[in-house]
């Protein structure tokens, strides 16, 4: 029983950290830009791709580059792909709440397309590190353990930039009251384009440990960018800290779910718990209302 | 937001200057005639029915009575086209109905719901249930209006809590509503089929011909009541609670009373689409119902064809099911058509938010200038 309870807490902590860094992402975009990015999703699908295509398709087995190259590489191209995002579409849209919901979910559902057309409709499956670790009488792979471990000095370090330096003291700023930050000298571009280059690199990081967890499919950004949404609702629209606490809730509720009741029920007492929270707490656990202006 | 003009919208507005504005005037000239030639035709309309639908010029009349006519005689020109055309237009009809389900919720009253498809599934899955549950004997007389009212159950179990959010909650919870749907056939497929559904659902008619009316006349129907809808106060109210929500409820009047019913009359027209999907092939799974893919063509229907209009979604979905099933599919093949849409869709997004067919709508009815 004790053991069991110890697995379920270690199972839970390891994924848990991923939806932390997805939720994280979607949460600082919709509160410095007031975007709803529902191609958030398609980052980490993306993150999964060029992962495991600069690990096996590009680079031949004699001359593969080494994982320690092509991980921060591959975080660096979804990083990229995150401002490309920003420039090539949600700038023109942004004026928009509607507008900018259709189009991010229509680049989202062309970019399934997109990867049914270059890599087909079957799961790849690949590993960012194999093999198996033992932590405190519970056997974890590798890859999540990495994932969880990662996920923390991600999280740690974008603390300390957005509490302790002025790039990410104006995020803050900008994500508080836009007008504000301007009047004290913030450059709104700026703190934009930091915005989507941080969301698209933890984006690219979780879906990496993801896909390495689970296998890389064309439909994989739907089941995170639902994750993503109901986090970020119950810790509050906007909130880095009601993410972090959120994505723990709901990572543990769903290890819970899954050892108790089946993978069938995944999702499921989660998606409860979020129309709970919206009963009690319409603005989430640390949110505050929306207002668009 | 926008401090400078992006170049994009430079762009935009030079071809805006250069191309389109010139060689509109050319089209305007050229059917400036044929407006005048049917003014007296839409006096009649306006004087009969104007007061119901709307006031049309000659052009306007022209066009709906000449697409009316096309969507009527489709039987007999469309199997003159290579391709399956009597399905495809069979399918657009019901999309129709949910593409305009949606526009009249979200398109009108700015609640953008990612869960549609979730209604049109209760209503399918209620008539499914019905057939192989209780009884295959029922007939439809009793299982259409049963699914009807199923799918406006489960909408106002959707609609009451998640019409108390605003803006983006809203969305996130309808779009939940979708996955929660899903989850639910998957966690109890005992009873709700699983991943591959019901088969057991009786066809109206395996006929091209008549299973194309069965579809094409409750999508006119639809069209035309909410048409009358959409032209009363309550349709009035519905666009004003989108432009400003505390000046509807400064006007004395409760904007939740009118969003509960534009959520319910969206459900009654889901119903009817689910009913008409489960009958048309026979099928009750969660990939033609739940999805939320199916929710999110609903809206870009709406949106191509243009948000709060009636016409907008009806052309949205007839030009989306044409250009994915016949048009797209003939050119590209099967999975690259699904991106050249959605790229499509963007592009409309972005450059033409208020929608082709609104547009061109407007566009024809001002050929000829103002009247009076």
């Amino acid at each position: 029983m004790l053991e069991s309870i110890l697995s379920i807490l270690i199972t839970g902590a390891m994924i848990s950290a991923l939806y932390a860094l997805i939720a994280i992402g979607f949460t600082m975009i919709f509160g410095v830009g007031g975007v709803l990015n529902l191609a958030h999703g398609a980052l980490i699908m993306a993150g999964a791709y060029v992962f495991m295509a600069l690990n096996r398709e590009i680079v031949a087995s004699s001359i593969a580059l080494p994982q320690v190259v092509v991980f921060p590489l591959a975080v660096a191209i979804v990083a990229g792909l995150s401002y490309g995002l920003y420039v090539g579409l949600v700038r023109y849209v942004e004026d928009n709440p509607v507008i900018t919901f259709l189009a991010t979910v229509v680049l989202a559902t062309a970019v399934t397309e997109i990867a049914i057309g270059i890599f087909g409709d079957q799961p790849y499956s690949y590993t960012v590190i194999s093999g198996n670790v033992e932590v405190a009488g519970t056997a974890v792979s590798s890859n999540d353990l990495a994932g969880f471990v990662l996920s923390w000095i991600a999280i740690g370090l974008l603390w300390y930039y957005v509490t302790e330096t002025d790039g990410g003291r104006s995020i803050l700023a900008a994500s508080m009251s836009e007008r504000g930050a301007r009047l004290t000298g913030v450059d709104l571009r700026a703190v934009q384009t930091r915005t989507w280059l941080i969301a698209g690199a933890l984006a690219g990081v979780a879906g990496i440990f993801l896909g390495g967890g689970q296998a890389a499919t064309p439909l994989m950004w739907l089941n995170p960018l639902a994750l993503a949404f109901i986090i970020v609702v119950i810790g509050g629209i906007g909130s880095i800290k009601g993410s972090i606490v959120a994505a723990y809730l709901i990572g543990y509720t769903e290890t819970l779910t899954v050892t108790t009741l089946g993978q069938g029920f995944r999702g499921i007492l989660s998606l409860l718990i979020l129309l709970v929270v919206l009963f009690l707490l319409p603005q989430g656990l640390y949110g505050r209302e929306f207002v668009h202006d | 937001m926008t401090e400078e003009l992006p170049p994009l919208g430079r762009l935009r507005s030079t071809v805006q200057r250069s191309i389109l504005a010139p060689s509109g005037q050319a089209v305007a000239r050229a059917l400036a005639p044929i407006d005048r030639a049917l003014q007296p035709a839409a006096n009649g309309f306006n004087r009969l029915l104007g007061s119901y639908v709307g006031e049309v010029t000659g052009l306007q009349l022209g066009l709906l009575v000449a697409s009316l006519l096309a969507l009527v005689a489709a039987p007999a020109w469309a199997p003159l086209l290579a391709g399956n055309y009597m399905r495809t237009l069979t399918l657009a009809c019901i999309w129709a109905i949910f593409a305009m389900g949606w526009d009249v919720q979200s398109g009108y009253t700015g609640y953008i719901s990612f869960g549609h498809s979730a209604l049109s599934a209760a209503a399918g899955y209620a008539t499914a249930l019905l057939v192989v549950r209780v009884s295959p004997e029922l007939g439809f007389a009793v299982t259409i209006p049963l699914s009807i009212l199923a799918a406006l159950a489960f909408g106002l179990l959707i609609g009451l809590p998640s019409l108390r959010l605003s803006g983006p909650y809203f969305s996130l919870v309808t779009f939940v509503a979708v996955l929660l749907f899903y989850r639910l056939t998957i966690g109890f497929s005992e009873t709700l089929g699983g991943e591959n559904g019901f088969q057991a659902v009786e066809v109206f008619t395996w006929d091209f011909t008549m299973r194309y009316y069965y579809m094409l006349v409750p999508m006119l129907g639809v069209a035309a009541a909410l048409t009358v809808v959409a032209r009363s106060n309550v349709g009035m109210v519905l666009v004003a609670i989108r432009e400003n929500e505390s000046a509807v409820s400064a006007a004395g009047l409760d904007p939740t009373k009118f969003k509960l019913w534009s959520f319910a009359l969206s459900s009654i027209t889901m119903g009817i689409g689910g009913v008409l999907l489960a009958h048309f092939g026979g099928t009750v799974d969660p990939s033609t119902f739940v999805v939320v893919d199916r929710s999110i063509e609903m809206i870009a229907m709406a949106v191509v064809g243009g948000m709060s209009s009636v016409l907008g979604p009806i052309g949205g979905a007839f030009l989306f099911v044409l250009l994915r099933d016949e048009v797209l599919r003939l050119w590209f093949g099967h999975s690259t058509r699904w991106i050249v849409l959605w790229v499509l869709v963007l592009l409309v997004l972005v450059f033409a938010r208020d929608g082709l067919f609104r547009w061109g709508w407007h566009a024809l009815g001002s050929v000829g200038g103002d009247r009076e």
